[in-house]
């Protein structure tokens, strides 16, 4: 047993839970994958290289950019760090992007044809959250700054 | 800690031949690049914030999952015939059970919470996957035959997570680009990566309890950016060795993905709860409101897309009821002699009034609306069928537009074949001459333009 433990590199039943794994997959994969195997295979993988290989390199290049930016200009900057005032505005906008943008971008979808609705408000939709998120985002940060500034500056009353 | 002094699980203290011959094809010092934990420079990855992630999407998840098998148990699929599109299911239907016809809000309240928890939780994957890149480039890319297996696991959870909320949400939009029915792919594709799911939580289980009990939960929560400190590289690969200034806490992060779950969820959810609130789901397929005459709630299937034009559904239109003989339901091959009934037959039989919604797969509900009409229970003693049972019901839809409703719903006495709604006629896009209207049961099993039902008994 302690030889088996060894080679493999983990208990007997981290193997076990392995296979009752790749057994109820495979049961399930072995229904699904011979209408159009290829299609299915381009899906899986592209699933994994689509998000690992591109869209998280590229949003973590992006930010890193704008840090880098961020940094070059700092003696100028004011005090309160704002890059989380910009993430978040753009990162949920950019999410809101993702998840809907067959709609959004009016791809050629069955959306009209099936439901007698316009594909044209989704747009402006998401302009619009788009919009607010940035102005409350602003806003918070404003307030922020004045805060900051307020406790910074000597109170001529306490003097 | 001398956690990180101790082997980790998964690597062998001597290695064992295979570790030996990979060697010699991989050398130890990993190349540059990714591949190096030097690369990864956010003081924020590590056990810790996976670990709350992770916890996260296991419960929600769970919910998705046992909302996911309910929707598959609400097409009957058990049933056979037209209602079954996974015949080869085989042991994953072991559950189905015959799909209750009420509380009538069943499976409106089933499908809104499958779909908006599923769009509220694309942020929290999305972080948590960000959190566990580096792992994507360990280095060597197998340590023992464990971790290979461990890997390849992890493929089928990563691909099969991404297939299955990527699936569900363009379907919404009815961008049918999927490579087969979405039905089917969503199905089996979800037992792929369920399987992939319950082992790695398994597996990880240890290592979330000591994380979380490392830092504490609450304690961590209470920690701003200015306070925010690394863990120690020792305790897992997930730390980097070479840690930028924190540009954001834990909880930042924590929080920046709820809020995204938070916005999606907050913007779509209007679809399903209706009313007033619809106008709320700005980003969401069934949000907009088409004006306030009786006709004027969702549909998803058009006259036109169906094929159906107004001749056919004109004077000439009878509605013929047949009755199969056990256990034919679905085969259309009735054998006593149909009785083809008209419009004004039918109107003349008693007319009942129902409040129901007309809910759908992708999680819109049309909200409650007035319907009025005769009873399936009815029609079936009308068409011999004593006690009724299933009924086959057949549409003037081109395509599709049929299917097997169970006794229950047959028998619901809020069961109807529907000629108006909230006052008026039916339009030809709402199912003009009739359509079928039950509580609890998918929008897609409330045939529109029905014009056969052959009940079994």
């Amino acid at each position: 047993m302690r030889r088996i433990t060894r080679w493999y590199g983990a208990n007997p039943l981290h193997l076990l839970a392995l296979l009752a794994c790749f057994a109820l997959a495979g049961y399930a994969a072995f229904q699904l994958v011979p209408s159009r195997p290829e299609g299915i295979a381009v899906w899986f993988v592209g699933a994994v290289v689509g998000h690992d290989l591109v869209l998280m390199p590229l949003y973590s290049i992006a930010d890193r950019s704008v840090l880098a930016a961020l940094r070059h200009r700092a003696p100028s900057m004011p005090s309160v760090p704002w890059i989380n005032y910009l993430r978040v505005p753009v990162g949920l906008s950019l999410l809101l992007l993702l998840v809907w943008f067959p709609l959004i971008l009016r791809l050629n979808t069955r959306y009209q044809d099936s439901t007698n609705l316009s594909p044209d408000p989704f747009l402006w939709h998401w302009l619009a959250v788009t919009g607010a998120l940035f102005l409350l985002s602003a806003i918070a940060y404003a307030l922020r700054l004045r805060a900051a500034r307020r406790s910074r500056s000597p109170r001529r009353s306490s003097s | 800690m001398s956690e990180g002094k101790k082997p980790r699980p998964g690597e062998p203290a001597r290695p064992g031949r295979p570790a030996r011959l990979a060697r010699l094809v991989m050398p130890e010092e990993p190349p540059p690049g990714p591949f190096r934990r030097s690369f990864w420079r956010s003081p924020v990855r590590g056990p810790w914030l996976t670990s709350v992630l992770g916890l996260v999407l296991l419960g929600g998840i769970s919910v998705l999952f046992a909302t996911g098998l309910l929707s598959y148990a609400s097409y009957n699929p058990d049933l056979g015939g037209v209602n079954d599109y996974t015949p080869g299911k085989g042991l994953l239907g072991f559950y189905l059970f015959s799909w209750p016809s009420d509380p009538d809000w069943l499976y409106r309240l089933n499908q809104g919470v499958h779909v908006t928890l599923g769009l509220a939780l694309v942020p929290i994957l999305l972080a948590k996957l960000w959190s566990v890149l580096p792992r994507l480039f360990e280095w060597p890319l197998m340590r023992s035959p464990a971790h290979a297996l461990e890997r390849i696991s992890l493929f089928l959870l990563v691909g099969g997570g991404v297939f299955e909320f990527a699936t569900g949400i363009i379907n919404i939009q009815q961008w049918y680009v999927f490579p087969g029915s979405f039905y089917t792919l969503h199905f089996y594709g979800a037992w792929v990566f369920t399987a992939a799911f319950v082992v790695h939580a398994c597996l990880k289980a240890p290592t979330v309890v000591r994380a979380l009990r490392r830092r504490g939960l609450r304690r961590e929560l209470r920690v701003d950016t200015a306070h925010t400190v690394p863990e120690s590289p020792e305790v897992s690969s997930l730390v980097s060795t070479a840690p930028a200034a924190p540009t954001i806490s834990r909880r930042g992060v924590l929080g920046f993905a709820g809020a995204g779950g938070l916005l999606l969820a907050g913007l779509a959810a209007g679809q399903s709860i209706g009313g007033p609130l619809r106008r709320t789901a700005l980003l969401a397929p069934h949000g907009q409101v088409t004006g306030s005459g009786p006709q004027d709630f969702q549909i998803n299937v058009t006259a036109d897309e169906a094929g159906v034009k107004s001749p056919v559904t004109g004077d000439g239109w009878r509605l013929v009821l047949a009755a199969a003989p056990a256990g034919t339901a679905g085969t259309a091959a009735g054998t006593a002699k149909p009785v083809s009934l008209t419009m004004a037959q039918l109107l003349a039989m008693p007319q009942h009034t129902v409040s129901l919604a007309i809910n759908c797969v992708e999680g819109w509900s049309s909200g409650n609306q007035v319907w009025t009409g005769v009873r399936l229970s009815d029609l079936a003693r009308l068409a011999g069928a004593e006690p009724p049972g299933n009924v086959y019901v057949e549409s003037l839809q081109e395509h599709g537009g049929h299917a097997i409703l169970s006794q229950g719903q047959v028998m619901n006495p809020d069961s109807l074949l529907a000629f108006r709604v909230n006052g008026a006629e039916l339009s030809l896009d709402h199912g003009y001459p009739a359509r079928v209207i039950m509580p609890a049961a998918p929008g897609v099993h409330q045939i529109k333009w029905v014009t056969k039902m052959t009940f079994g008994s």
